[in-house]
């Protein structure tokens, strides 16, 4: 039967094609930007790291005085001192726990054919492997040993190895980052990332860095930071001691939790640090703060995906609304069109259901062929955007899920549409259009 | 006209449900079109500010050092030097940050020196030289340059330079009612003396809460990193840029020379997320108004070919063909006032809604008053073509057939 009403759907497009035509071609343009501005959202707020994402927790503490504001929701900086980090990390609560800070370098090697380049650079502790699930093509991280005494050690990412060592096994070559040279101890297989979402602070979707090394090369080696630093009140900050002691926040600190209990139990710890700290005249506040969030909380709470995208998504669907309607008037004059016909049919014996059915199925092929013009349309306008703002190059992408909702979007759109036009015809009283005859 | 209004009403009622759906889309239409244009019209007077440079005319670029034999601040002074005299540059400075490049360093500047309490106003502040005014061509209006003696060049982080030269509209929210200049204002405990006034000049971030305060201080002191400014005519800056790397490099070899980039590209990366905005908003107004304009068209068709009868019935009885036409374009004009009304009204939602959920001014009225005029319009040239060919059907048909 479905078959038969396929064949149907086809005869009758081909009867009306202008405006069988015009209706894909409406519901092709709705789908197209609909589509457009979905796809992006849709990239922009996927969950970077499905299986673990309510388990990795991004740590802020609210070190402000009382009367200190910030331009988060909750008033909270989104970094933490370099002191509370350390003892954070020293403290061993939590499953995994983790502190690191952006730097970069000029990197070369003992050859001519690499030009100096500048390079961003993560320091941090070895647990970011782990926590981050980044798996590794040749060699390993670096010990808590080497962590602990600053050793020169870097780890590479494959893009990177095949532009400095033209994709060779680099464990143990060295390179030379600024003007002190380094051991490579492992290489990092391709790290795509849609969203950086480990740190937000300098654009949530440019690439992950290529050079991780220890965290405690940040003090031996007094490297810069080239992530966010912030001070919030007065400080006479001259020398890089004294902004290691300093309150101002740029070191991003992340934990793991595996259960509520282990959250439960961080949250009173975190509460419990900050209360010891104001022994020593930290803190002064009335009440204490701390930010504990998520992976994906904490995309959310940095306005990952921007305004002006919820805008276009809100906008697009009452665009396809606007469509909806076309197509409703479209196929209500095709149908009403065809009562003599339906007359016949069901003189003959068809039920109203069948009727039904059979223009339902109809505005369904309609919606299918619409939803598939309509990917195409959707591809020209990513195109689009992906050539005004080349900062959206990965963003600007339908992936498996956003190719299948169309057609899906298109066809309940039609249907939608459908069902009005559809049962009025199905209403068709058989004798005044044989009577007529 | 008015006496018409009645028969087509009654008419109105016996086809509601077309009537309705071109009331519904006339509706969305307006309340999306308003938004829209409203939203585009705020990027575009923010995509076409004044900076206060001449975008076109100046190159910024990156240094880093890799080598320890020399000192940055002396080496970045061979370098501006050496910058300046290419011949096509009209000057060079080293800077700390690049104005409109969305990275940059900010503080309080206070009337008191800290810890002190006393009025402050977020400022945007740049370490540079005596040459910032040429290069950056802004348009010092009061006071003078720096001197040379005011020149601070060390890698002593105790050293301190004392003078500054602001924006008016720095000095105009320290100082609202007296003369700001040859004041002291203060960042942190460093007192810094006004001593000229820049007419207008942007920050590194254009978003910023306080976009124009601006703050240049004679103090070059740099760590292994460093930005140079270079001011050339706009033709000749893509030559310029060419030769960079390799002058910058034949002066000292143990660094990096990056991004080098013209200011207007930085604005436009700058501002990118806004331009495709208001591009994607553009695009899609203009293809739903022209949706909404085929709608309108083919639902006026549709009812012709149904009322031929009926027409050809009143040509007969001896109506004008520019009573057909009238009727037509009356009955669109009442459906479209409906849908217009309905329109007006689900903008003004539309536009509470963002303004609640998102950071987007009140929507003001006029946009609506416009964008329903605009539609009226349209609706009556999408109906004008229809309704000419309804009025062409002949008398005989209504004879012609039972």
């Amino acid at each position: 039967m479905l078959v038969h009403y396929i064949d149907l759907s086809w005869r009758s497009f081909k009867r009306t094609p202008l405006v069988s035509f015009l209706m894909v071609l409406a519901i092709a343009i709705g789908i197209g930007i609909t589509m457009t501005s979905l796809s992006v959202y849709h990239m922009m707020s996927a969950d970077p790291i499905p299986h673990k994402s309510s388990q990795l927790f991004s740590v802020q503490l609210q070190i402000m005085d009382d009367g200190s504001t910030w331009w988060t929701s909750d008033n909270q900086p989104l970094q933490l001192t370099y002191q509370d980090a350390a003892n954070l990390y020293q403290s061993q609560v939590g499953a995994q726990r983790l502190k690191m800070v952006r730097s970069g370098f000029s990197v070369y090697i003992d050859s001519d054919k690499v030009k100096p380049f500048s390079q961003s650079a993560r320091l941090t502790t070895p647990e970011f492997f782990n926590m981050f699930d980044l798996e590794f093509l040749h060699g390993s991280k670096w010990s808590q040993q080497q962590e602990d005494n600053a050793a020169p050690v870097v780890v590479i990412s494959e893009e990177l190895n095949n532009k400095l060592f033209a994709g060779k096994n680099s464990v143990g070559q060295v390179i030379y980052l600024d003007d002190a040279s380094y051991e490579v101890i492992g290489v990092t297989k391709n790290w795509p990332l849609t969203i950086k979402y480990y740190d937000l602070n300098n654009g949530a979707f440019n690439q992950p860095e290529q050079l991780f090394m220890p965290f405690s090369l940040l003090e031996a080696k007094q490297l810069g930071n080239w992530g966010n630093t912030n001070g919030w009140k007065h400080e006479d900050v001259r020398s890089f001691t004294a902004k290691l002691q300093s309150e101002m926040v740029w070191i991003q600190f992340w934990v793991e939790l595996k259960t509520e209990q282990q959250k439960n139990d961080y949250e009173n710890y975190l509460l419990a640090y900050m209360q010891e700290q104001q022994k020593l005249g930290r803190f002064n506040r009335k009440e204490l703060a701390f930010g504990l969030r998520d992976v994906n909380q904490w995309m959310a709470y940095n306005n990952v995906v921007s305004e002006d995208n919820k805008i276009l998504v809100a906008l697009s669907f009452m665009f396809l609304a606007v469509c909806l309607a076309n197509i409703l008037g479209l196929l209500l004059a095709k149908f009403l069109r065809r009562a003599p016909e339906v007359g016949v049919r069901r003189a003959l014996g068809a039920n109203k259901r069948q009727i039904f059915m059979q223009h339902i199925i109809e505005v369904a092929m309609l919606g299918l062929l619409g939803g598939l013009l309509g990917i195409v349309f959707a591809q020209f306008g990513l195109l689009g955007v992906r050539q005004s703002y080349s900062y959206y190059e990965s963003l600007a992408t339908m992936d498996l899920s956003m190719l299948l909702s169309a057609p899906l979007i298109a066809i309940s759109t039609c249907v939608i549409a459908g069902l009005y036009p559809a049962w009025l015809v199905c209403k068709t009283n058989p004798a005044i259009y044989l009577k007529s005859q | 006209m008015i006496l018409e209004i009645k028969p087509i009403f009654h008419a109105l009622c016996r086809s509601k449900v077309g009537a309705i759906l071109l009331l519904i889309q006339i509706a969305i239409t307006t309340a999306i079109v308003s938004n829209a244009a409203f939203i585009i019209q705020d990027r575009v007077t923010y995509l076409n500010q004044e900076t206060g440079y001449p975008e076109d005319e100046i190159l910024a670029f990156h240094v880093m050092h890799f080598g320890k034999d020399v000192q940055s601040h002396q080496q970045f002074e061979l370098d501006e030097a050496m910058l300046r005299a290419l011949p096509g540059v009209k000057d060079a400075i080293y800077i700390n940050n690049i104005p409109l490049s969305g990275s940059g360093s900010s503080s309080d500047f206070s009337i008191n020196s800290a810890p002190e309490p006393g009025l402050s106003a977020r400022t945007a502040y740049f370490f540079t030289d005596d040459h910032a005014i040429n290069t950056l061509g802004v348009e010092l209006v009061a006071g003078r340059n720096f001197t040379q003696d005011e020149i601070v060049v060390t890698n002593d982080n105790d050293q301190r330079a004392n003078a500054t030269i602001v924006t008016q509209a720095l000095l105009n929210e320290l100082f609202p009612d007296e003369e700001g200049l040859g004041k002291t204002i203060f960042l942190g405990d460093i007192p810094l003396k006004v001593v000229g006034v820049i007419k207008h000049a942007k920050g590194p971030w254009l978003k910023d809460s306080r976009p124009n305060n601006i703050a240049l201080i004679p103090y070059i002191n740099p760590n292994i990193s460093g930005n140079f400014l270079v001011r050339t005519a706009s033709n000749e800056r893509a030559d310029i840029a060419k030769q960079i790397e390799d002058a910058m490099l034949k002066n000292y070899n143990k660094r990096v020379i990056i991004r080098i980039r013209g200011l207007d590209q930085d604005k436009a990366q700058y501002m990118a997320e806004d331009t495709l905005m208001m591009r994607m908003l553009v695009v899609l107004i203009t293809i739903l108004l022209l949706v909404t304009a085929l709608g309108i068209f083919g639902l006026t068709l549709f009812n012709i070919n149904k009322r031929t009868k009926q027409i050809g019935t009143r040509r007969a009885l001896g109506a004008r063909k520019s009573a057909i036409v009238n009727y037509f374009l009356a009955e669109n004009a009442l459906i479209c006032i409906a849908g217009l009304v309905l329109g007006v009204i689900a903008a003004l939602i539309l536009g509470q809604l963002l303004m609640q959920h998102f950071s987007i001014a009140a929507l003001p009225l006029g946009y609506v008053v416009a964008t329903a005029i605009m539609v009226f319009i349209m609706s009556l040239l999408a109906v004008f073509g229809p309704a000419k060919r309804a009025a062409n059907i002949s008398p005989s048909i209504a004879t012609r057939t039972i």
